[in-house]
């Protein structure tokens, strides 16, 4: 075929002038960003990467931010039920204790780990693995805590539980007095901070900032 | 011009490409350490395993009683299609159908779409790549919105805590069902999505 050489040429290229499609397995000359550019994919259209601005500070920021907010979020009430003079309190925590004591430990444990064991190991990998970028510092400890991240991502629920939260609210409000706390508007700003971060920390940067760290080091 | 055939292998952690060395199998991505393989290994064979068992859970999923709602005494357990029978006749009908979606539709939807993927993967044939593709992201990303009806139990245990006057249980159903959505979501991860673009002649255009 007539591009046969030219493909030829693409597999000769030395590897950091190639970039391939991580979901499609396409290979490509990598494209050159400017701040705020993404790159897709042309066969699948899948995201290549991304270059954030400022990447470092904004989301070490987000993270902490994030972490102040991860305790009110889930230990403040989340939903308050008056019925004949008594009152329930409903938090993040509360409702795994619940589930603990009833029968089946099973829920409670898948409960507490995509609600708030989840998002908490995910935001303190994420704290270290800036912190080692920033102070250069156990870059291979920020490399393997990165994995990790990597591996949990998709196991922190934040928005689903809203959605449930949600969801119980109108279950409820036909049967009894019901009271939100203060504790949904932290679950929200945590929600939205977190989202926020995952865009931010665009994981290419990351990975490229890692590696040259490690690359000083071993020189 | 695919990166397997110019001998370069992509790490699946960190998306750093390694150029494959002879006669060796278990590579090491140079920049995370994460094991590189041309491909997820056996992903086939482990998608299928995954995807059946949740198949099989997914009966007692949705036949079992997945909470019981006891007031004075009185239980009435509720399964997944009860649960939005009684949203519809409380008359909140977008929540219900939300319900619907997140615990009925969507397990289902993923338990078919996975086996397609697998079977068109298996056959070279059927839908084309980009259609897979989009399937298989669709998965990829609503799979974890079925968690739903599991925390709004987790959320009604909780508050709905008044002793013999009105009480939330959860009931054996529930375990059913959140096994469902972790096996599926493990199939979508185990499936390694490069083999649907494998038997496609369509690279030539893209380079």
């Amino acid at each position: 075929m007539h591009d046969s050489s030219r493909s030829h040429d693409l597999g000769e290229l030395s590897l950091d002038k190639l970039v391939a499609c991580h979901e499609c397995d396409l290979l490509m000359l990598k494209p050159e960003l400017a701040p705020s550019e993404r790159a897709e994919c042309p066969r699948c259209g899948f995201e290549l990467f991304s270059y954030q601005p400022h990447m470092l500070g904004r989301s070490l920021a987000l993270v902490i931010a994030a972490l102040l907010l991860y305790v009110p979020a889930n230990f403040l009430p989340i939903l308050q039920l008056r019925l004949l003079g008594q009152t329930t309190e409903d938090t993040v925590w509360s409702a795994v204790a619940a589930l603990y004591e009833s029968d089946l430990q099973g829920i409670a444990v898948v409960v507490f780990l995509c609600s708030m064991g989840i998002p908490l190991l995910k935001l303190l990998c994420q704290l270290v693995v800036l912190l080692s970028i920033r102070w250069d510092v156990g870059r291979g400890y920020g490399l393997l805590l990165y994995r990790i991240y990597h591996h949990l991502r998709e196991w922190g629920m934040l928005e689903v539980y809203f959605m449930g939260i949600l969801v119980s609210i109108v279950k409820l409000l036909s049967l009894a007095d019901l009271a939100v706390g203060t504790g949904l508007a932290c679950f929200i700003c945590l929600l939205l901070v977190q989202v926020w971060l995952e865009i931010t920390m665009s994981p290419h940067q990351v990975w490229e900032a890692l590696s040259r760290g490690r690359a000083h080091a071993s020189h | 011009m695919r990166a397997i055939d110019a001998g370069i292998l992509v790490c699946p952690e960190c998306h750093q490409l390694n150029r494959r060395e002879e006669n060796h199998d278990g590579l090491q991505c140079v920049r995370c350490g994460a094991r590189v393989h041309a491909r997820h290994p056996n992903s086939l064979g482990r998608t299928w395993a995954l995807l059946l068992t949740a198949a099989i859970l997914y009966i007692p999923a949705n036949l079992l009683p997945i909470m019981t709602v006891s007031a004075l005494g009185k239980g009435e357990p509720d399964t997944i299609m009860s649960g939005v029978v009684a949203l519809v006749q409380m008359g909140s009908l977008p929540v219900a159908l939300v319900v619907f979606v997140a615990s009925i539709l969507v397990p289902t939807f993923k338990l078919v779409g996975i086996a397609l993927l697998l079977i068109s993967v298996q056959r070279h044939q059927a839908l084309s790549a980009r259609q897979r593709i989009l399937m298989f992201r669709f998965i990829e990303w609503i799979g974890r919105w079925s968690m739903l009806d599991i925390f709004v139990i987790a959320t009604l245990v909780a508050v709905v805590n008044f002793g013999t006057l009105a009480r939330v249980e959860p009931n054996l159903g529930a375990v059913a069902f959140a096994t469902v959505v972790i096996l599926t979501m493990l199939a979508a991860t185990t499936f390694d999505p490069r083999l649907i673009w494998d038997n496609t002649e369509s690279d030539d255009d893209h380079e």
